[in-house]
């Protein structure tokens, strides 16, 4: 191959890098786009192969050559390969003849990293020590590596200077043959297969969890600590350790953490100052930081032993309601939704106010989950809260506030309830109607019945009506006996179809009261001609006959 | 070749000098009849013939230490420790420096080189006996080792390691400074400067190690830090450690003493015993050194090695030292090689309290007591084995009246090292040559032997004019 030509091979060599430096940083692996860069990268490889068994390119600060012909130059501070490789220390870089394609890619994959931004331990050429290549070597500077200039022969020089005296010499070589001392006896002790097997043993015992040591080191050292910087340093690093352990995904480390610093809380030997340390760290296990991370680990898809995460929340403050609010809208997935609910439901009795704030997040979904949590927890100091939500402008969080108030009572609710029995959407009355049925007081029998006594009852769409007269049902006394028994009797000529609803409902609702009395005027109105009024007499009989 | 080709190509020239061990193992033992040889004669025919079908040629090198097969060094695990080293001695005995395998092999073949290759040794020129005996066999040539000479090559190596050496002093130097002031430290630079330890740990142990012998005063605290770093890598390769992993202990074992900067100037540098209020400041520098780790990168697997190590290089392997903990565990595996590496290094180191230092063969002899209580004894008959029974910078007499200094150790005749002679039988000063102790005369004696070993300290004898 004419140099010339040698040259143009390998000039486009370098444009191929250059190119798949570029392009390989903005597609995946599996890319098309990529894979054609890659083929094409390598083909100039070949290409340069085919007459030649090396690509020797030396690294100059702005340029690179191969032999004496420059094949690079560029001035640029930024997007100069030359300098790229070169500030690292590299100053040649060669590529052999068996250079697989696989190898190829590797160089390129770790010379299209941004060292700039992106969080690299390594520079580039510890990463390519990493991938040992067979085919790709390297020649560094390691000068940049001395923190000073020419150490290395300014030492030698002054480590040498001290020069043997010749009379210590002669006295050493005459004691040598007047001194009695024995040789030595040979010590090297020969390695037997028992050896191997127990060091085997050891590299499998060492594969054990470093975390949980660094943690026993750092309580162990609580305990040596004697300053004020020390405990501080401690428990600084205990708090990185928390966070590091949620990264990692590792609940068991962190809960480990929080459980021996509870048990040293307890510990009566434990001054006041290394307890507030200790207070200081628990409450940073709940922090908006730790809960953050600890809401990506949920959303990760990653296996969350929840029962570790169950432990990890006992021994959470109430600092930790809000940012779990926080992330509970923010969470993309249903089951880590359902851990976060279980932690607030868990944490929110330690201040149900904090816990209430979250009814007035913005998101529909927020509200309602934390309108679920405060049903769970059932402290009547919700209430108050919860009555301010009944306006809310989406239906499912008035559903949800209206259950709450249900199971929860109190006299506020029943107003609110009352109100809401006027509501345009129907599934917000049945849901009031309910409510107020699981209340079960005098004055929610009141409001039913008055609703269903009202003139414009009639009205209603036959399921609702059916709701109101199930739910007056759960009043098992005489007088709505005797009101259901008048309803079913009473007869009208006008709209006799809207009144034969509410006497079908009063059957029904009849059976569901589970008075036998009603036996008699039930089988009179199983003859009369409304199909309605047969066919829920009719089931109300059998009912009451057989439960 | 794909890195999978390439990897299945290492895992087969592993085995396959496994399987020439055994071959030769059992044949010392059992007759070549026996069914036992012929077993491992047809294993070894097969994997032959199957790698040549691949390759073409097999060429087994044995250069220094390690085998070549066709040119790649072969990088052996632990499982094959023994039957690598087994093997390493028995090519030196017979002089062999390679074997090459030309073409498809028959039984035959190898059955004659079998025989070959373990009568050879019990003749006057072992490698000329084997060439003789193999004469029949086309598929197989044999060739002599190659003497280990002192060329320009050699020459340069020795001055790129020393260059690595004293760039690691130097950065050492530089970071412990500036974690002294509280300056951000370049962790990138340690790695590097590890990766090219480790590199000269493989290639060319004995040299590095001897590095390790000179001691400079002055600079005791940065020259301990990376000559512990070397040691324990050394002795991390024994172990059969990855590259990787050698790289993390050696970064481990650099910062091992980082505590020592938060220990006063004046007591770290006191001259005299150390009061009892001193020697609990002294004692403090494990934890010290944890909180400095801990503040000087982000947490990882690294960081945690270093923190671990740091706490627990001086507590011994049955807890006696310091600090004192409360909840008893074993000790991490890189903390124990660090503590060998230490103790080993600091005893043979003069230092502000104990102005003379130890012989290296006295350190290994008390660190012999402790195997078992203070240091790990399995690690340890590692760590003596590397070192030898006479590790670098032993000063030793021979039988030839001459005095000289061991420049490096011997891993197959741990008693043959090669020595620098200083002066010679006439008992005058001269400019030295090294000497191999392993050589021997026409009749098959040793030119040389040691009779006894001297301490260099004893003499104020520098050994940085004779290593460097």
């Amino acid at each position: 191959m004419e140099i010339n030509e040698e040259n143009r091979a390998a000039k486009e060599v370098i444009q191929a890098i250059l190119k798949s430096k570029k392009i390989l940083r903005m597609y995946p692996e599996n890319n098309p786009v990529y894979v054609k860069t890659l083929e094409d990268a390598y083909n100039k490889f070949k290409e340069f192969f085919y007459y030649n068994e090396e690509l020797q390119l030396k690294i100059k600060q702005n340029e690179i050559y191969c032999g004496a012909e420059q094949v690079y130059s560029s001035s640029e501070k930024d997007d100069n390969l030359a300098l790229f490789f070169f500030k690292d220390g590299l100053r040649e870089i060669t590529f052999k003849k068996g250079l697989t394609s696989e190898e190829m890619e590797a160089f390129l994959t770790v010379i299209t990293l941004d060292f700039d931004t992106e969080v690299i331990d390594d520079d580039i050429v510890t990463l390519f020590w990493e991938k040992d290549f067979q085919n790709i070597q390297y020649v560094v500077d390691d000068a940049v590596l001395a923190d000073e200039d020419d150490y290395n022969s300014a030492v030698v020089e002054e480590i040498k200077e001290e020069s043997n005296s010749p009379d210590h010499l002669m006295k050493a070589y005459e004691d040598a043959f007047s001194e009695s001392d024995k040789l030595k006896e040979a010590s090297i002790i020969p390695l037997s297969d028992k050896d191997l097997q127990a060091l085997l043993k050891e590299f499998e015992k060492d594969s054990q969890e470093r975390l949980g040591k660094l943690v026993n080191i750092l309580f162990e050292m609580m305990y040596l600590a004697e300053t004020r910087q020390e405990f501080e340093d401690i428990s600084l690093f205990l708090m990185n350790y928390v966070d590091y352990g949620v990264l990692q995904g590792d609940i068991n480390i962190v809960t480990d953490i929080l459980s021996r610093l509870k048990t040293l809380l307890e510990n009566k030997n434990i001054s006041a100052d290394i307890k507030k340390y200790i207070e200081k760290i628990l409450l940073f296990a709940g922090s908006e930081a730790v809960i953050n991370h600890i809401g990506e680990l949920l959303d990760s898809g990653q296996d969350i032993d929840e029962k570790a995460f169950d432990d990890f929340v006992r021994f959470l403050d109430k600092n930790a309601i809000a940012p779990f609010i926080k992330i509970l809208g923010e969470l993309k997935n249903i089951h880590p939704r359902k851990i976060v609910i279980n932690a607030l439901t868990y944490l929110g009795p330690k201040d149900i106010i904090l816990l209430s704030s979250g009814l007035n997040d913005t998101r529909w979904y927020v509200v309602r989950n934390i309108i679920h949590i405060l049903r769970k927890i059932a402290d009547k100091r919700a209430v108050d809260f919860l009555l301010k939500t009944v306006k809310h402008g989406d239906n499912r969080v008035k559903i949800e506030v209206i259950r709450a108030l249900g199971e929860l009572g109190g006299a506020g609710v029943i107003i609110a309830l009352r109100e809401a029995l006027d509501d345009p959407e129907v599934q917000v009355r049945i849901a009031a109607m309910k409510a107020l049925g699981n209340i079960r007081s005098e004055a929610a029998k009141r409001i039913i019945l008055d609703k269903i006594k009202d003139k414009n009852f009639k009205d209603k769409e036959f399921d609702e009506k059916k709701d109101y007269f199930e739910t007056i049902s759960k009043w098992k006394d005489e007088e709505i006996f005797d009101f259901l028994v008048s309803t079913l009797k009473k007869k009208t000529f006008f709209g006799s179809a809207k009144n034969d609803e509410n006497r079908a409902c009063a059957a029904y609702s009849l059976g569901l009261l589970g008075n036998k009395a009603a036996l008699n005027i039930l089988a009179k109105c199983r003859n009369e001609s409304s199909k309605l009024i047969k066919e829920f007499s009719f089931a109300a009989i059998r009912k009451l006959e057989h439960e | 070749m794909s890195d999978k080709e390439e990897l299945d190509l290492h895992k087969n020239a592993k085995d396959l000098i496994n399987q020439i061990s055994i071959v030769v193992r059992t044949a010392q033992i059992h007759d070549a009849n026996n069914v036992a040889i012929s077993s491992a004669i047809s294993k070894l025919v097969s994997m032959l013939n199957m790698l040549l079908d691949k390759e073409g040629l097999i060429c087994l090198e044995l250069r220094g230490e390690l085998f070549y097969i066709n040119e790649y060094r072969i990088r052996y695990s632990l499982e094959y420790l023994l039957n690598f080293d087994f093997l390493v001695r028995e090519f030196k005995k017979r002089e062999t420096g390679s074997v090459i395998f030309k073409h498809q092999l028959k039984m035959d073949d190898i059955k004659t080189f079998t025989k070959a290759f373990i009568s050879s040794p019990f003749s006057d020129e072992p490698f000329n006996s084997f060439q003789e005996k193999m004469s029949g066999v086309q598929s197989i040539e044999i060739g002599r080792l190659k003497k280990v000479v002192e060329n320009e090559d050699a020459h340069d190596v020795r001055k790129m390691i020393k260059k690595t050496y004293f760039n690691a002093v130097s950065y050492t130097k530089g970071i412990m400074n500036k974690m002294k002031n509280g300056e951000k430290v370049n962790i990138k630079k340690a790695k590097r400067v590890m990766e090219s330890m480790v590199d000269h740990i493989l290639e060319e142990e004995q040299l590095l190690l001897g590095m390790t012998a000179i001691k400079d005063y002055d600079e005791y605290t940065y020259h301990h830090s990376v000559n512990v770093s070397i040691l324990s890598i050394a002795l991390g390769q024994r172990l059969g450690l990855s590259r990787k992993m050698l790289t993390e202990l050696g970064m481990v074992a650099l910062f091992h003493d980082t505590g020592k900067t938060e220990v006063p100037s004046e007591v770290l540098n006191k001259p005299t015993n150390f009061t009892d209020d001193e020697w609990k400041i002294i004692k403090k520098h494990p934890m010290w050194g944890v909180r400095a780790i801990l503040k000087l990168k982000k947490l990882d697997e690294l960081t945690m090695k270093s923190a671990i190590v740091s706490f627990e290089h001086h507590m011994n392997v049955d807890h006696s030292g310091y600090p004192k903990i409360r909840q008893l565990k074993e000790l991490d595996l890189f903390s124990r090689i660090v503590s060998l590496a230490d103790q080993y290094d600091a005893m043979t180191s003069s230092r502000v309290y104990s102005r003379t230092p130890m012989a290296p063969d006295k350190a290994l002899s008390i660190m012999m007591d402790r195997a078992g209580t203070q240091l790990d004894p399995l690690l340890f008959k590692f760590f003596i084995n590397m070192v030898g029974v006479y590790p670098i910078g032993t000063l030793v007499i021979l039988d030839s009246k001459e005095l000289g200094l061991v420049t490096e150790s011997n891993q197959i005749f741990p008693t043959r090292p090669r020595v620098l002679l200083i002066i010679d039988s006439q008992g005058k000063r001269i400019e030295g040559h090294t000497v191999d102790l392993a050589e021997k005369d026409d009749q098959d004696r040793y030119l040389r032997s040691i009779k006894k070993t001297m301490d260099p300290n004893k003499y104020q004898i520098n050994l940085a004019e004779y290593l460097l």
